[in-house]
């Protein structure tokens, strides 16, 4: 890694500063909460900050509390085993508690934190490697459209195919999560749907709209309504220890034998975490069995764009939201 | 080491609201926030040593302590100096014992125990690490006298090169440290973050569950 | 151990073992679960430098760099010009630096500023293959073609058979993955001599070429492998990074720590060759093997490749291989665990499955048909009875793809040779204190050497293990061969037997004058030396003090009555097929083995297991992979290079083959990683109808052999 600063503000207003001046905004200060993204990225020469703001000694910012109105409000530096471990949080939202459970290893998630998960850097191998300018590093290309695709998107893809690596993303915007972003301007909630962005709309060097000089101060997530369900399924290729190939979050209200009301986020295929609304259209209203999931299965993929060498994405996740909802509605 | 929750000087309304909410909340066990009877697992952050409230910077080289088996060490390092490299480079002297494998957090060979949760050494900033319980494989046991779990991998043949060893060992021991009869399946998930080439795993597996049920 | 009258060592009846043949702790266990066994990566000398090397990160480049830029950073202690200006292979090295601290070693690594101008290459077998495709070698792309049999009658052999089966199958290439790097740690100060900790596979290889380079007397330099982490056949000699280290020790006057990085392991310290097999097999009615074609074509980087026989094990009547390498930009194979064998296996095996699956016979007694050697009969009928095959529904015909799951049974079988050699000097000694020990100057990579290398003393001496010191991993001590082939065992462990027996009977007679009886008359046994003539015993130490001051030594060398040759294994693998997604879970593995004679049934069957995971990661989820246009390594991680898990292991059962009862030690390290992958690959065409002809076995590939792609 090269050489840098490490302050450690106790204070948030003290963070914003630092992250407020010239440096900072063109990216040579960065954040550091758990690193367990940011020191492999520094060790690959990726990045290299002139200094980072290490937020774990601001108090306040790792809480797992109760809003109004029944809201849960994570703070950003809950690191993953907390997540997991909740047993209040596997009651009422377990999409997330799963989602922080199939996150890498015992050892990563013990110092990793939600802001981190929701923040990291994609996977693919280009962007990982120093020695392939792709677009993401301010090049004039995505590698993987005409390479070695295996790992990369097959839904809303263009001009990057990168996939968004978190498993909580997919399950938050399930729970439909939102973002509380502070700068020194001030505060913005933003939600987590919005807060992930698309190569195509977006710059393509950022996967989310968090801003220089901002810092992802906290999530919150509704109360859940009366008769949700939740879970998150992810399949990995080594299933010790990976990112997912294609993931599943479902969030569903059922009442009465029916569903009432569906969200079906897939991970793993998009640059972002993917809202499958034909998948939720194909739920809402029907009865929870097979030939329902069949459908809503085939609604997810609709659209797929498979590259050179992702095509099998596409029965996998249609596979991976029969099974998981199968499994949801057993 | 107690903790103490600051008052933040920040004059933000809703994170007053917030305070008062919790402080009215009843009972607050140590560490934690009792909020509509759910108990939170927040943990407030350490404090760095010596801090002031505009917080310290840290560059260049630096002279830190770490508290490593019980044991305070002092040691020169930079900023950028991890813990595995300050364990393996930095101490004298060395603590060999948390090996060096993939330097990327693939692996777990550098698995240590950050205050009682396993964690990988190599993605830990050894300046992050004062103020935290430090401990590492030689603090669990030596030749003459090995934990329960070191003498269950010996006798069960739980290392063969023996070079994931320590990883395994300490990721192993962390989840017995919370769950001293966690099943095979806990136990092969504490571990799914180690990698073993010479492929003990099966003798891993029964060298905890025999630590596990109580056996040796 | 008693004395008779006798002529030379043995290993005795089996029923006399009392170490031998039982389980054994192994003696360094103690010291690696605490950390506290030393490997070349942990050694630590005063003034000590930490080297980095610079590889091409392209497969044909011409490199520019600054050595100047890096010498002047604070605490760069060396730095080399390898002379190396355009490389021909991704990773090859080109320079080498050394400073204080790791972080300097990275900065003075970054200073050098390497340019690299990208050449033209080939990384894959069909980028070689093409017309026009740069030359990697000076004599093109495809090495020495060797063929054995008669292609006609082969084909001819084919007509009117019950089943012919066409298929192409190929492996990737592959990494040895050793936990610990390559590299040496070298302790010269400037002086007339040298220490080189090096991870090493054989201790002998190193101290003529570090000799060399530090520019010193061969006598001069020690090397010392008192511990190493993984070898797996990539680990044999100095290596580039081993000469770098003495070379940057030389120039600076101080020790040099040179241990390869992550990605300069993968990219730089070897690989198991690709293959690419072109197979037509036909079989008979009655389930014999009628005939075999096969084209291989082999990936070795910029060399040959391993030798990958064909037929593989099973009697074929007429056959005809033809082989050849393709070579490609990239790193040279290297031996790895059985070289040749796993990729033939899993060819061959996936064939003889193919084949009695199209005449509608069952794969186990096509298996047993075709097999010559009588351990295979008993082996594969254990391991099919121990893996649930006798009552499992589908055995002529694969399962149904539908369901939550489909559970299906596959087998496959090794051979290895594993003899020894006269080549190993093993010296006992016992003090007159009463301490024994043994010394020998090889290496144990984990194969429990050091344990034997004790366990066989005590046990003549008729001591327990622990009263037993062994000195290994030295060059000062006697001569032994490096650890490849799996010749260790049969080589070394006769060696120390004989040393021991020597040591006994010296002992003996030399008890025998001081208590006025027969050399014959003493025994070794529970501790004790007792005068079997009149009962009168002594405790070893009590006897020990009868020796002069000087104590007694004894060398022993090979025996080749000791040893064997000629290893047979079966194994037999069931897994569970999700058909909706191709997920693959291994539930369980079994492997009957014979050995000779179990030197130490505990790491014996760790061995044992241990190769069965290894297939099964490798049959899973290995592979390398470069961008063929960008020429770069893509996955030189573990994280993109994927290495079973614990979450992959499912039940594993190492079984002994005691019906093998050879009075002979032979070593068992390469036979047991050869077919687990093969059997999986069968297993999984079994459960669902699924034939993956690729390695590895991931689930797009499932998917894709289900028609869901």
């Amino acid at each position: 890694m090269k050489a840098f600063k490490l302050h450690n503000p106790s204070e948030l207003e003290a963070a914003l500063a630092l992250l407020d001046t010239p440096e900072a905004r063109a990216g040579k200060t960065r954040i550091l909460a758990g690193g367990q993204d940011l020191l492999t990225e520094m060790k690959e020469h990726l990045a290299e900050p002139d200094a980072l703001v290490n937020l774990k000694h601001i108090p306040g910012l790792d809480g797992i509390a109760a809003g109004g109105a029944g809201e849960i409000v994570l703070g950003a530096l809950c690191t993953l085993t907390a997540l997991e471990e909740h047993a209040d949080l596997g009651k009422r939202l377990p999409a997330l508690t799963q989602a922080a459970a199939s996150i890498a290893s015992a050892q990563i998630r013990s110092q990793g934190t939600l802001g981190g998960n929701l923040n990291q850097r994609p996977r693919c191998w280009y962007y990982r490697s120093e020695h392939a300018p792709c677009l993401k590093k301010g090049g004039k290309e995505c590698y993987s459209y005409g390479g070695m695709s295996k790992y990369n998107a097959i839904l809303g893809g263009g001009p990057s195919y990168i996939v968004h690596p978190s498993d909580l993303a997919p399950a938050l915007v399930a729970l439909g999560a939102s973002a509380e972003l502070v700068s020194k301007k001030g505060a913005r909630t933003v939600a987590l749907e919005k807060y992930f962005t698309l190569p195509s709309e977006s710059d393509v060097t950022r996967e989310t709209v968090l801003q220089p000089g901002e810092i992802l101060r906290s999530v919150r997530i509704p109360a859940p309504k009366a008769n949700t369900r939740s879970s998150y399924l992810k399949f990995r290729e080594k299933g010790s220890f990976d990112f997912a190939l294609a993931s599943v979050a479902l969030a569903l209200v059922i009442d009465g034998g029916t569903i009432r009301e569906a969200r079906v986020i897939l991970g793993g295929v998009a640059p972002i975490p993917w809202r499958a609304k034909g998948a939720e259209a194909a739920l809402t209203g029907q009865a929870p069995n097979r030939a329902t999931f069949e459908k809503a299965a085939v609604e997810a993929v609709r659209g797929a764009e498979p590259l050179a060498h992702n095509a099998y994405k596409v029965p996998l996740t249609k596979g991976l939201v029969i099974r998981a909802l199968e499994e949801l509605c057993a | 080491m107690a903790r103490i929750r600051r008052m933040s000087n920040t004059s933000d309304p809703e994170a007053l609201s917030r305070r008062r909410f919790l402080r009215g909340a009843g009972g607050v066990a140590a560490g934690g926030v009792l909020v509509h009877g759910m108990l939170s697992a927040a943990e407030p952050a350490a404090r760095a040593p010596g801090a002031s409230s505009a917080g310290e910077t840290l560059e260049g080289e630096i002279e830190i302590e770490l508290s490593i088996n019980g044991e305070t060490r002092k040691l020169k390092c930079e900023p950028r100096t991890t813990l595995l490299s300050a364990l393996r480079h930095r101490c004298d002297p060395a603590l060999t014992g948390t090996k060096e494998v993939c330097d990327r957090g693939n692996c777990g060979a550098c698995t240590v125990h950050v205050d009682g949760k396993p964690a990988l050494a190599c993605l830990l900033l050894a300046a992050d690490m004062r103020g935290k319980k430090l401990r590492t494989i030689e603090g669990l046991g030596s030749p003459d006298k090995l934990n329960a779990l070191q003498q269950s991998f010996w006798t069960h043949d739980g290392q063969m090169c023996g070079f994931c060893t320590p990883g395994f060992v300490m990721a192993i021991q962390a989840c017995l440290d919370k769950k001293p009869k966690a099943s095979l399946d806990e136990i092969k998930r504490s571990c799914a973050g180690n990698v073993c080439r010479c492929g003990t795993y099966p003798a891993v597996f029964e060298a905890a569950l025999a630590v596990a049920r109580g056996g040796k | 151990m008693s004395s008779q009258k006798e002529t030379g060592p043995s290993w005795g009846p089996r029923a006399a073992h009392t170490l031998l043949n039982k389980d054994v702790p192994r003696v360094d266990g103690p010291a690696k679960v605490s950390g506290r066994a030393v490997y070349a990566h942990d050694v630590r000398l005063p003034g000590m430098l930490f080297a980095r090397v610079l590889c091409s990160p392209y497969p044909v480049a011409t490199v520019e760099f600054d050595l100047e830029a890096a010498k002047k950073l604070p605490g760069v202690g060396a730095a080399l010009d390898m002379g190396v200006k355009s490389v021909r292979w991704l990773g090859q090295p080109v320079a080498a630096v050394a400073a204080d601290t790791p972080e300097r070693a990275d900065d003075a690594l970054r200073a050098l500023n390497a340019k690299w101008t990208p050449g033209k290459w080939v990384v894959t077998r069909e980028q070689s293959l093409a017309e026009g495709a740069p030359a990697v070698g000076k004599n093109g792309n495809r090495g020495r073609e060797n063929s054995q049999g008669d292609r006609a009658e082969t084909e001819a052999a084919m007509q009117g058979a019950a089943g012919v089966v066409e298929a192409v199958y190929t492996v990737p290439v592959q990494h040895h993955a050793c936990l610990e790097t390559h590299g040496v740690t070298v302790d010269y100060r400037g002086g007339d001599e040298a220490k080189v900790y090096a991870s090493t596979q054989s201790t002998f290889a190193i101290p003529e070429g570090a000799a060399r380079a530090l520019g010193l007397k061969a006598e001069s330099v020690e090397s010392i492998v008192e511990y190493m982490g993984g070898g797996f056949g990539s680990k044999f000699d100095l290596g580039f990074e081993g000469q770098l280290a003495c070379q940057l020790s030389k120039q600076a006057g101080k020790p040099v720590h040179l241990l390869l990085t992550r990605a300069a392991e993968f990219t730089s310290a070897g690989n198991r060759a690709a293959a690419h097999f072109v197979m037509k097999g036909a079989i008979g009615a009655d389930g014999k093997l009628l005939a075999l074609l096969s084209d291989i074509e082999k990936g070795g980087g910029v060399g040959e490749g391993a030798r990958m026989p064909q037929p593989y094990i099973y009697e074929v009547e007429k056959s005809w291989t033809k082989s050849v390498g393709v070579l490609t930009n990239t790193d040279s194979s290297r031996a790895m665990r059985a070289p040749g064998h796993p990729q033939s296996s899993f060819a061959m095996e996936s064939i003889v499955d193919e084949l009695a699956y199209k005449a509608g016979l069952d794969p186990l007694e096509v298996r047993k048909k075709n097999l010559k050697h009588e351990a295979y009969q008993r082996q594969l009928t254990r391991v099919a009875q121990e893996i649930g095959w006798p009552a499992h529904p589908n055995k002529t015909a694969p399962g149904k793809a539908e369901g939550r799951w489909c559970t299906g049974i596959g087998f496959g079988v090794s051979v290895w040779g594993a003899g020894g050699r006269a080549e190993c000097q093993v010296d006992v000694r016992i003090g007159r204190d009463g301490s024994v020990s043994s010394a020998v100057g090889s290496q144990d990579l984990g194969t429990g050497v050091r344990t034997y290398v004790a366990t066989i003393v005590a046990e003549e001496l008729g001591l327990p293990v622990t009263a037993v010191t062994a000195r290994i991993g030295s060059s000062r001590l006697g001569q032994a061969n490096g650890s490849g082939g799996s010749t260790t065992t049969a080589s070394l462990a006769p060696a120390v037997k004989s040393a021991a027996w020597n040591a006994r009977t010296k002992f003996a007679e030399h008890l025998a004058q001081a208590l006025g009886t027969e050399a014959t008359n003493i025994h070794f046994a529970g501790g004790q030396v007792e005068d079997k003539k009149n009962g009168k015993k002594l405790a070893f130490a009590q006897a020990c003090a009868l020796l002069p001051q000087e104590g007694l030594s004894a060398r022993g060398e090979w025996v080749k009555e000791l040893a064997g040759n000629g290893i047979h294994g079966a194994q037999a693998a069931k897994v569970r097929v999700d058909p909706l997604t191709g997920q693959v879970e291994v539930l369980k593995m079994v492997c009957l083995q014979d050995s000779g004679l179990p030197l130490n049934r505990l790491t014996l069957r760790s061995q044992i297991a241990g190769g069965m995971v290894q297939a099964l990661s490798y049959g899973l989820l290995e592979e390398r992979v470069i961008d063929p246009d960008l020429g770069i390594a893509l996955n030189a991680n573990f994280e993109d290079y994927k290495i079973a898990g614990s979450m992959e292991i499912g039940e594993i059962v190492a079984l002994i083959d005691d019906d093998d009862q050879r009075e002979q030690a032979i070593g068992v390290a390469e036979a047991t990683c050869i077919p687990g992958h093969s059997a999986i690959a069968n297993a999984i065409f079994n459960a669902c109808g699924a034939r993956v002809r690729d390695l590895p076995l991931t689930p797009d590939k499932v998917l894709a052999a289900l028609g869901r792609t």
